[in-house]
């Protein structure tokens, strides 16, 4: 091992210590990026670079659909459109026992569809639809552990901001993870309904049957779901068949938001600015993150830690399945700890070049490669996968944040029951991520057949 | 941890999370301006007249947008950390550890400011401009250095706030 191994290695323990003792990320990969790199090549480099380095990195053409997508998910929030959303689900699916929470999941996979993060999608249908559970008398588990794993379906179902900085990572085009996203996003929602299918089935008091809607209320609830509907339509089915780049469909689907709650008279000036408010803390938030993982990965590069992993990774004989699911298990174990965005940005530069070196490097075909596909293929896959299971940590103790927000809007029921009351979903994300990682066709299919 | 808005209510505190908050929302500005040039673009090349450097005006908006958020980020306490480990500690122990985040954020925001006001001068020596629409890259650094002496200006906000709570205890 060299010395500017050991020196990236002891950078990643000084990193790891000032994360848990509650250093910003951000400033952590800052820190340790910048002055890893001063230690190594002299503190000339780090100066010139820091010259346009933060410029550059935040006026990324790619990365610019990642504050208009907050901004359209921030919006959408504030406009009552997650309201018809889930009036018209629960008018096609309230009548059935444990529907009013089927109809939950289904508003959040349709408010997931113009928003790209879980938090926003839980807490904005946890304020619509728990309410109405309670109405129809669902136990608190039920209720709770719905919407909190429902919350996941937002990042899960394009547009998706970690997925955007997944594919600017591992340099793999963001339609194309889009297209890839969609079916497995589907799965889970199938997945999850299924879920309160046999959870009511073996407690039939948990979820009581609605009342079945009339023939106008019907209608009326239906008709209004048809502008979310028109906004996916526009913005996620005009990037998946090239009518746009993702930063102008973003900008369309900001548009379309903000114009749905003007008409609809639901947006205020105080929730707009709010919304703006929302948009900045979470974009500067992301932005410096990712500022602070270039820095970390100057410095990384540098020192060559990446390449020595892989490569020791890849001389360790292992089965290519077998460190697919080590890294797979060891990025679950993380997501109980971080945050998603932060870990896919620490993280994914460690374990994409070791996949790579496994398959046979970055060009390799699909013939004679270690999992069988293309490494252009590997990299789709791999980052579905990634994707979902970081997303586990929000639903599973000790920071499942989820949890957390669905918690605070629901204050008599006790955090254990909606952890309890969230396990089966958990159960159903497992058993999702074993059918992906069983067929890769389900992943891969929908960017094979529209490209 | 979101944090209010307004770092305390004395004067310079208030007036100061005040200014954040206000050049925040005017980075949201230049982001919904961003969002417009995007949309004249579609609906130019939709008649057949694109809209020339939409995308330089999308990366330059965007970086001086979000240069914009950071003070407010550091205000509110938005930027993450893993509270985990030291969700036992006592309110002294996380009041200084977040001091020592302040402290690198205040750093930081410093260095940054003069390293990035020599870059400013680099882009204006060599007069480098966008492609299409000629812009100079300089003028994006000016909003830009505001941000991070507003930048530096939150973090010195939140450390005198850790500050007080620390004595306090």
């Amino acid at each position: 091992m060299t010395d500017a191994v050991l020196l990236g290695l002891g950078g990643l323990i000084v990193l790891v210590v000032l994360i848990g003792i509650r250093i910003p990320i951000a400033y952590a990969m800052i820190l340790v990026g910048g002055v890893g790199t001063m230690m190594l090549n002299g503190p000339a480099l780090v100066f010139s670079q820091l010259k346009t380095l933060a410029y550059g990195q935040f006026s990324i053409y790619d990365l610019s659909v990642v504050p208009m997508f907050v901004l359209m998910g921030a919006i959408a929030s504030k406009t009552g459109l997650s309201q018809a959303l889930f009036r018209g689900a629960n008018a096609w699916l309230g009548w059935l026992r444990g529907g009013t929470a089927m109809a939950a999941i289904a508003g959040c996979a349709g408010f997931g569809a113009v928003c790209g993060s879980s938090l926003a999608t839980a807490s904005t249908m946890g304020k619509v639809a728990l309410p109405e559970l309670r109405r129809y008398n669902y136990s608190g588990a039920l209720a709770t552990g719905t919407l909190a794993a429902g919350g996941v379906l937002g990042i899960l179902i394009p547009p998706s901001v970690v997925l955007i900085i997944y594919a600017i990572i591992v340099e793999a085009n963001i339609v194309t993870m889009f297209m890839a996203a969609f079916l497995p996003g589907m799965l889970a929602v199938v997945l999850f309904l299924l879920t309160i299918a046999i959870y009511v089935a073996i407690w039939p008091e948990s979820g009581p049957k609605g009342g079945k809607a009339d023939r106008t209320e019907f209608i009326e609830a239906t008709m209004g779901m048809i502008p979310v509907l028109i906004i996916f339509g526009l913005v996620i089915g005009g990037i998946y068949l090239g009518f746009f780049n993702p930063t102008p469909a973003a900008a369309v689907g900001v548009f379309l938001v903000l114009l749905f709650g003007i008409l609809q008279r639901n947006l205020t000036w105080s929730g707009f600015v709010a919304a703006l408010k929302e948009t900045a803390s979470t974009s500067g938030m992301i932005y410096l993150i990712i500022l602070g993982a270039e820095l970390l990965k100057i410095f990384m590069s540098r020192v060559g830690l990446p390449q020595e992993m892989a490569a020791w990774m890849a001389g360790s004989g292992l089965e290519p399945m077998t460190v697919l699911i080590l890294l797979l298990v060891a990025l679950i174990l993380l997501g109980c700890l971080m945050d998603s965005l932060s870990m896919i940005l620490l993280v994914i530069p460690f374990f994409w070049p070791v996949l790579v070196d496994i398959n046979g490097g970055i060009y390799q075909g699909a013939e004679g490669a270690g999992f069988g596909m293309s490494t252009e293929d590997l990299k789709i896959w791999f980052g579905i996968l990634a994707l979902i299971v970081v997303e586990l940590g929000l639903i599973t103790p000790p920071v499942g944040m989820n949890v957390f927000v669905i918690s605070s809007l629901a204050r008599d029921t006790p955090m254990i029951e909606t952890f309890k009351g969230v396990a089966p979903f958990f159960g159903a994300e497992l058993v999702r991520v074993v059918l992906l990682v069983s067929f890769p066709a389900l992943t891969l299919w929908l960017p094979h057949f529209l490209s | 941890m979101v944090q209010t808005e307004h770092g305390g209510n004395s004067g310079f505190f208030g007036i100061a999370g005040r200014l954040i908050t206000t050049w925040a929302l005017l980075g949201g500005g230049v982001l919904l301006l961003v969002v417009a040039v995007n949309m004249a673009s579609i609906i130019g090349s939709m008649f057949g007249k694109p809209f020339p450097g939409d995308f330089e005006l999308t990366e330059m908006g965007v970086a001086v947008s979000v240069f914009a958020f950071l003070p407010y980020c550091q205000l509110t306490g938005a930027n993450v950390s893993a509270d985990i480990f030291t969700a036992a500690a006592s309110k002294r122990v996380i009041a200084f550890l977040t001091l020592l985040g302040s402290l690198v954020a205040l750093g930081f925001a410093s260095l940054l400011i003069w390293r990035m006001y020599l870059g400013m001068m680099d882009q204006k020596e060599y007069e480098y401009t966008t492609t299409i629409l000629q812009i100079p890259h300089w003028m994006a650094f000016v909003p830009i250095l505001i941000s991070l002496a507003l930048l530096a200006l939150a973090a010195f906000v939140t450390l005198s706030r850790d500050l007080t709570a620390l004595s306090k205890g």
